[in-house]
């Protein structure tokens, strides 16, 4: 069960609209390596885990996720808002803007729409977890990405916080990992999949 | 500083492996006990609450500047909250932590509960608490302060 709070995680007011960055920030609402996937990434993989601290973990993250995804979408909004004629024509924007005019859409930088081929649920411990490690370091680059191309720092007070945010994820993931091989066979941590072989 | 992190082997930065590690396994190492924190609007700020963890990229390495607005102490309490909280999930047996937790859970509370008198619900059943359905009142949390007014 969710409950929505009316808040946002992190404050995000962004004085200027540039809807050329909101081209590319769109990226991390529904790319590849966005919060879109992020979020059902960790929610759907919690019904195979075994382990208490890796249901709760994945519970926790994912739901922070929903919150980022929030705050993507309120970038791509606030950078979108009152256009005049000149912006929508700006090159970046043109091609988004004749499909969703200033509406939020979850696609990738490069237009293709949100789709579950970018992530992974296998219904194995240490294989969803490596994932999940991977999947961190690519949200991580792509946040390194967009400071290359902001040059506004409302923005880039944000893109920072989620960066940030990835890199605690990618600690959490990892001594999560090392609390479930205590849990497995020591000599061989491949000969069950506890989230399978009982 | 408490006695346990004086006497821990690894720096603030730095934490445990096991000594003879299985091989063909991911590792990351666990962070330590006692690890060095921020205040609550430093942590909000550097997007952690442990200064071991920032590790910012090169082309904006200060911490972000907070936009001033009504909701950003809470924001920051709750903030330190789910940061103890991702920690516990890994580290439930730390006491300290756990302490922490308990506290700052107490101030969130009463945070929102300030909060929520001062401009409006932050759920939709605590709008039950007005003498009027102000759920549907502006801002949302996406909307730049001036087109509200519009």
């Amino acid at each position: 069960m969710f409950v929505y709070e009316k808040k946002l995680q992190f404050p995000v007011k962004i004085k200027n609209t540039n809807p050329k960055l909101a081209a590319v920030i769109i990226s991390q609402y529904g790319g590849p390596d966005g919060e879109l996937g992020a979020s059902l990434r960790y929610l759907s993989q919690r019904y195979s885990m075994p382990y208490d601290e890796l249901k709760g973990l994945l519970t926790d993250i994912g739901v922070e996720e929903l919150g980022h995804l929030e705050m993507v979408g309120t970038l791509v909004h606030q950078l979108t808002r009152d256009l005049n004629e000149d912006q929508i024509r700006s090159a970046g924007f043109d091609a988004y803007f004749v499909d969703h005019t200033a509406g939020v859409y979850p696609q990738f930088a490069s237009g293709t729409p949100w789709t579950a081929a970018t992530m992974q649920v296998k219904g194995d411990v240490i294989c969803d977890l490596t994932e999940d490690l991977a999947a961190e370091q690519k949200a991580r680059v792509t946040y390194d990405n967009i400071l290359r191309l902001s040059d506004d720092p409302d923005v880039n007070n944000v893109i920072r916080f989620l960066r940030e945010r990835e890199i605690v994820h990618f600690q959490r993931f990892g001594e999560a990992l090392e609390r479930a091989k205590e849990k497995m066979n020591q000599k061989n941590f491949y000969l069950k999949n506890p989230a399978f072989d009982r | 500083m408490d006695l346990e992190s004086m006497m821990r082997p690894c720096d603030d930065a730095q934490g445990k492996l096991p000594p003879c590690a299985p091989l063909a396994v991911p590792y990351v190492p666990v962070q330590q006990t006692g690890s060095k924190r921020y205040n609550q609007m430093d942590a909000l700020a550097s997007g952690t609450l442990y200064p071991a963890l920032n590790l910012p990229f090169h082309l904006k390495v200060a911490p972000s500047s907070l936009a001033e607005s009504a909701v950003l102490e809470l924001q920051a309490l709750q903030f330190v909250l789910t940061e103890l909280g991702l920690y516990l999930d890994t580290h439930p047996d730390d006491k300290e932590a756990f302490s922490l937790f308990q506290q700052y859970a107490r101030m969130a509370t009463e945070g929102k509960r300030r909060y929520e008198a001062a401009h409006g619900p932050l759920t939709q059943k605590s709008a039950a608490d007005f003498d009027r359905y102000v759920w549907l009142d502006s801002p949302w949390p996406w909307e730049y302060e001036k087109e509200v007014a519009r």
